[in-house]
């Protein structure tokens, strides 16, 4: 079968106010990426993309940038959970000969557009939500609130540790000037951040943005003639459960419980072979809970991990280099993927992690998720 | 729009039963005829065995399994309440098996996981639905 590889990518400003349309910045970002790959649109015959009616569809994104015919199209609806599903989805396609060049993108007003973190009403809702939505409970941070109290109570984790994490990830965005939160952060401006939903604070919560992300993936064969080094997907794990944001049996632990074991087996590589993790970081606790499944340290242990300098330059993996959601910006993870590659084509600069060969990239929280592993290809 | 109004639920043909009870000023859920298993969210059939499946009533017991503390108007709603708390209750009648809830009479700071706390049916604001909310019994110390 062919392999994918990841040749191209692109990305928009990230803003708080893009005065644009989905459609636009899922456009530049896409052509951006295709003059990085030194692609063609004529070129890309398959697309995959995802959002949950927030954005544009591929069949309206393909025609603007000149790509005529999708051989192979996939429009996923969900959240982050899917950010790295659909570039999986994609190489897979490959991998099938279904399509050739696929482009994969996501692209979101998500600052001045719709925001994940507040509802205005008046509204109705429907599916389980019904039982919690009446009692105000409806939205991200409070879910995530709810799950970081019981981490809390089984594990004595406190609101330091996940500041451990801000502070890191706002550290990394300072020298990144792609990054729309780059002014220091210390553990005394994080404790001083106001309450969103205790036990979260301002801090432990994505910086959400307005922009658009874009990869474009062929096959090892064609990526020869390309100018970049190819990035090549060394595997991937999904891991959707049953059990809700209500019903799961335990709120210490995420999706990345059962989609953990499936990667490092799929892939025969652990924790330790990881050079860079962009870890899926929606809320600090999401940092928290799936850098524990993933293996990077035991439970309740990632306030210490990340204090004692574990989880950064010159430490056992940098975790975020880009600064994550949380600094970097909200693109709903894809912007994850750019960094991994930035990284392991030793592109990144200033923030580059020396000798960076493999990269994580997790995506999603709560009972839904799954995670790709990158390597530096031939 | 007014911003005092909580979310409204939308009933289906699963969950209608749940609304109906409330209404009446009672709790219950839905359960396996077959395997006698509670279901929360409702079903038509049951998850584990594909049995059948009827509300009964629970007795709206249990302990905070988590809780958080709202503190910023990010739902219409309670904006007079704000700090509440909202809780993650398991009830009694099975492990695992939790509703959410606002809790009343209580202080957001006292609360603490593993709180015993029973159900109370209140009207919901701005309209005809009745809604379970949870009331502190005795304090997980």
């Amino acid at each position: 079968m062919p392999e994918a590889v990841v040749v191209g990518i692109g990305r928009t400003e990230y803003s708080r106010r893009s005065g644009r349309t989905t459609l636009a910045m899922a456009a530049e970002a896409g052509r951006a990426a295709l003059a990085d790959a030194g692609l063609e649109p004529g070129d890309v015959d398959g697309m995959a993309s995802f959002q949950v009616t927030d954005s544009v569809i591929n069949v309206f994104a393909a025609p603007a940038i000149g790509v005529d015919d999708l051989a192979w199209s996939a429009d996923l609806y969900g959240g982050g959970d899917y950010a790295a599903g659909v570039v999986a989805s994609a190489a897979t396609a490959i991998a099938t000969g279904q399509c050739t060049t696929a482009l994969v993108f996501r692209s979101l007003n998500g600052r001045s557009g719709h925001r994940f973190g507040t509802v205005t009403g008046p509204i109705e809702v429907g599916g389980e939500g019904q039982f919690s939505a009446p009692h105000g409970y409806l939205v991200p941070p409070q879910w995530m609130a709810m799950w970081a109290r019981r981490h809390q109570h089984v594990y004595g984790s406190t609101g330091e540790d996940l500041g451990q994490i801000a502070v890191t990830q706002r550290e990394h965005a300072v020298p990144n000037p792609h990054a729309i939160a780059r002014v220091p952060l210390t553990m005394d401006d994080y404790l001083a951040g106001r309450w969103i939903h205790e036990p979260l604070r301002v801090y432990d919560c994505a910086f959400e943005v307005d922009g658009a992300v874009a990869l474009v993936l062929t096959t090892a064969e064609r990526a020869r003639d390309l100018p970049h080094r190819p990035v090549r997907l060394r595997g991937g794990a999904e891991a959707h459960c049953a059990g809700s944001w209500e019903q799961w049996p335990d709120l210490t632990t995420m999706y990345s419980a059962h989609a953990a074991p499936r990667l490092w087996s799929r892939t025969g590589l652990g924790p330790a072979d990881i050079d860079v993790a962009c870890l899926y970081d929606c809320f600090t606790y999401t940092v928290m809970a799936t850098c524990e499944d993933f293996g990077f340290c035991g439970k309740g242990e990632v306030g210490d991990y990340f204090a004692e300098g574990r989880a950064t330059y010159g430490g056992d993996v940098v975790v975020n280099p880009h600064g994550g959601l949380l600094s970097e910006g909200y693109v709903h993870g894809l912007n994850h993927h750019f960094e991994a590659v930035l990284q392991l084509r030793g592109d990144a600069g200033e923030r580059q992690v020396p000798g960076a060969e493999t990269a994580l990239v997790t995506a999603g929280a709560g009972p839904y998720g799954g995670a790709v592993v990158y390597e530096l290809g031939a | 729009m007014d911003p005092s109004i909580p979310p409204q639920p939308i009933p289906d043909e699963d969950t209608q039963r749940f609304w109906d009870a409330t209404a009446r000023g009672d709790l219950e859920l839905c359960r396996c005829r077959e395997c006698r298993r509670w279901l929360q969210p409702p079903l038509e059939r049951c998850s584990a065995c594909g049995g059948a499946t009827a509300f009964e009533p629970v007795q709206g017991t249990g302990e905070v399994h988590s809780y958080l503390v709202v503190r910023r108007p990010s739902v219409p709603g309670y904006l007079e309440d704000l700090p509440y708390v909202v809780a993650l209750v398991e009830l009694d009648e099975q492990p695992g098996l939790r509703l959410p809830g606002r809790m009343i009479d209580v202080d957001p700071e006292k609360v603490q996981i593993g709180d015993r706390v029973e159900a109370e049916i209140v009207d919901l604001p701005g309209g005809d639905y009745r809604v379970p909310v949870f009331r502190p019994v005795s304090s997980a110390g």
